[in-house]
């Protein structure tokens, strides 16, 4: 089994280079720190297998997922790596080539999104990289797979077949090069280390690397550990550095070659002068947004809802009636089957269409390369509360889901930073709330249903980024992460990779439905069915009425006068989407349309909108709260997160209602 | 219908439910990776490690 490890600099493509060669799917993005863990595929019909690593900038790490690298080429010895370059980008992307060069493994550098490069007006001679770096140059293009075949052939090969590399040798400065001699031949020597390993470490140790540097204390090599007080106060990182810089300033000078036309402009910067215009960005922001609930909700998603809804409360409600009552089952199976199982089931299915619609939109904007400079857009906000654009990231993740927004959250470097960002990335709104906004918003706000979700996702975003600069007073985070995005060149959104990315999201929505939500509900219908006395026909006497009659009174000051919502609610720990399915079984009703009439009916706007508030910031799911526990590692801040939820919720759409009361 | 077969669907659908809520709190406490309904290939490799130790 010959091995490929795929590395290069984040958003150069790697993923999705792996997905085109190797028989797995990965999720990409266009934009940065998509790939946390390694992944590992194998190309098809061969023997070779693919390693996908994390992006980096450089071996010597600053976050947590950038040691991954270091850490797999100090444990692992790849039979060959394939180094992924962004084209365009060169002169920034080979520092990191230069350091891989230097291992002496056998490398092959593919400049990529080399489409890109050719609009610009530029090319590189592909000979004269190679002898430069002294190993094989190709082009490829991931995106249309141009070049993939020839890649292919490359990387398919016997362990046997590949030509092995010296190890690229830098010109660094006399005293530097002086070091890494005495360094590398000691631990030939003493430690019996591989010569070009030793080689490699030790212009890593010299080079300041961390990762390298634990190593090396670990392994105790005293030849490197004696002289690191010398190493540092010579300065050789920096010599290092500008070697290194220069010769890439030099190999790239000679490899340029102008192409001919020149005709086209970049229209990248073009869009770019707009959509990150420092006053018009923001409002542009806004419109996207808008304009993506304006098609999951107003235009397509309900639409569609309507008719699937139709046919699940229509004839699949009353043929499993029918059926259920020939074959002589028992009124408490069949209410279980159809009052709850498809009511409540399906009545959160039948959300599908607004959740893909939403999905696609969002895999659009990353697979375009919109999302870098929406993070950019709103570094200028995030700046003002102590936080950075890299946060926004994890953000936006967490509209998809809140679980998966936390774990993005490792990309931030700063501890502080990173516990801030986990605690309010409950607060964004995530996916599973749609099905519950969009009851209410059909209900009690027809004509806007799209500006009253844009709200709510933007008041979620506003009470995240209040709560960021509070916990930002109170830890006293003053050291600051840095922020470096890549703005990457627009593309068309491919059909397959916007399929992929949706589907991707939303297949989680559907598993729920047979998993979570299929409890949820039972469990809704038990409680609604069964009270003090056993089971009960009256659903006024259940468990379920019972406890929301209790709790009642302490949801009265923001507008709720009836217990059904109330119950539902507690089932929304499970998952979101469970309190609607419970509010489907609670109101006893069989289709979208009786129970929005139902919800018009119990409900003012007022009242509604603050409900809506109340579900948006309340306690967060099981899944989340158990991902807070084990990302922060306490089940304090896990304990925390519940009840700051509670908390705002509760005081905000106390005071949605009381002031909105006066007022209206 | 029978009253078996009725007690018996009931019990299935019962059981299957009470069984996902037992599994969904058990995921919450393992966190990360467990809590998530992303089956991605780090996930793979993690329970495939879990399955068989080297």
């Amino acid at each position: 089994m010959t091995t490929v490890a795929l590395l290069g600099n984040p958003n150069t493509g790697k993923t999705t280079l792996f997905n085109e060669l190797t028989d797995k799917y990965a999720y990409v993005g266009n934009w940065t720190g998509v790939t946390v863990e390694k992944k590992v595929g194998q190309i098809r019909h061969s023997h070779t297998e693919v390693i996908d690593l994390p992006g980096v900038y450089s071996l010597n790490p600053i976050t947590k997922d950038e040691s991954v690298v270091t850490n797999y080429l100090l444990g692992n010895s790849p039979d060959l790596i394939l180094n992924v370059t962004n084209a365009s980008q060169l002169k920034r992307n080979l520092l990191l080539s230069v350091e891989v060069l230097e291992l002496g493994v056998p490398v092959i550098i593919t400049l990529n999104m080399i489409d890109d490069l050719k609009r610009s007006g530029h090319y590189y001679n592909l000979d004269t990289l190679s002898s430069k770096l002294g190993c094989p140059v190709r082009t490829t293009n991931a995106r249309n797979k141009e070049g993939l075949t020839e890649l292919r052939a490359d990387l398919v090969c016997e362990q046997s077949e590949i030509k092995p590399n010296s190890p690229l040798k830098l010109n660094y400065p006399m005293m530097v090069n002086q070091a890494i001699r005495q360094a590398a031949d000691s631990l030939t020597k003493d430690y019996k280390i591989d010569a070009k390993f030793a080689h490699w470490i030790a212009i890593q140790y010299i080079n300041h690397n961390k990762v390298v540097r634990k190593y090396a204390t670990i392994h105790q090599l005293k030849p490197l550990l004696s002289q690191k007080a010398y190493y540092d106060a010579q300065k050789f990182e920096d010599q290092i550095f500008e070697t290194r810089l220069s010769f890439i300033e030099n190999t790239l000078t000679t490899a340029t070659e102008q192409l001919q036309s020149t005709k086209h402009v970049a229209l990248t910067s073009k869009i770019d002068k707009v959509v990150t215009h420092p006053i018009l960005g923001l409002p542009i922001f806004v419109g996207i947004f808008y304009l993506m609930f304006k098609l999951s909700f107003d235009w397509i998603g309900t639409p569609l809802s309507g008719y699937l809804d139709g046919f699940l409360s229509g004839p699949v409600s009353t043929w499993a009636n029918q059926f259920l009552t020939q074959v002589g089952a028992l009124p408490m199976l069949r209410s279980l089957i159809v009052n709850g199982l498809i009511a409540g089931v399906g009545g959160v299915l039948v959300f599908i269409p607004q959740i893909f619609v939403l999905f696609a939109c969002i895999t659009i904007l990353e697979d375009s390369g919109y999302m870098s400079r929406a993070a950019l857009v709103t570094d200028r906000i995030m700046e003002m509360i102590g936080l950075n654009g890299k946060a926004f990231i994890p953000l936006i993740i967490g509209f998809g889901c809140n679980v998966t927004g936390i774990m993005a959250a490792r990309t931030i470097e700063q501890p502080k930073e990173r516990l801030i960002t986990t605690l309010i990335s409950p607060f964004m709104s995530c996916s599973a709330r749609l099905p519950i906004y969009s009851l209410f918003v059909a209900a009690l706000f027809p004509r806007h249903q799209a500006l009253i979700v844009l709200s709510l996702y933007f008041l979620g975003i506003v009470v995240a980024l209040l709560m960021a600069k509070v916990y930002h007073i109170i830890f006293q985070a003053e050291e600051h992460s840095v922020f470096i995005v890549e703005l990457p060149q627009y593309h068309i959104p491919r059909l397959d990779i916007v399929w992929h990315g949706t589907w991707d999201k939303g297949k989680g929505f559907i598993k729920k439905a047979g998993t979570i939500i299929f409890a949820g509900t039972v469990l809704i219908w038990l409680l609604s069915n069964f009270g003090v006395s056993g089971y009960v026909t009256q659903i006024d006497q259940s468990f379920a009425a019972n406890l929301g009659q209790i709790l009642l009174p302490i949801f009265k000051p923001m507008g709720i006068s009836t217990w059904q919502p109330i119950s539902a609610l507690l089932t929304g720990v499970l998952a979101k989407e469970v309190i609607s399915s419970s509010m489907m079984v609670l109101f006893h009703t069989s289709n979208q349309g009786a129970l929005i009439a139902m919800i018009g009916g119990s409900f003012t706007t007022l009242s509604a909108y603050a409900l809506l508030v109340f579900i948006l910031l309340y306690i967060p799911c099981f899944a989340t709260i158990g991902t807070i526990k084990s990302e922060t590692g306490s089940a304090k801040w896990a304990a925390y997160s519940v009840v700051s939820g509670l908390v705002i919720s509760y005081t905000l759409a106390f005071l949605i209602f009381q002031i909105g009361s006066l007022l209206m | 219908m029978g009253l078996l077969i009725n007690i018996f669907v009931l019990a299935l659908i019962f059981g299957f439910a009470g069984y996902q809520i037992y599994r969904a709190v058990k995921r919450s406490k393992q966190g990360k990776c467990a809590a998530c309904d992303y089956d991605c290939e780090a996930k793979k490799m993690l329970n495939q490690s879990k399955k068989h130790p080297v």
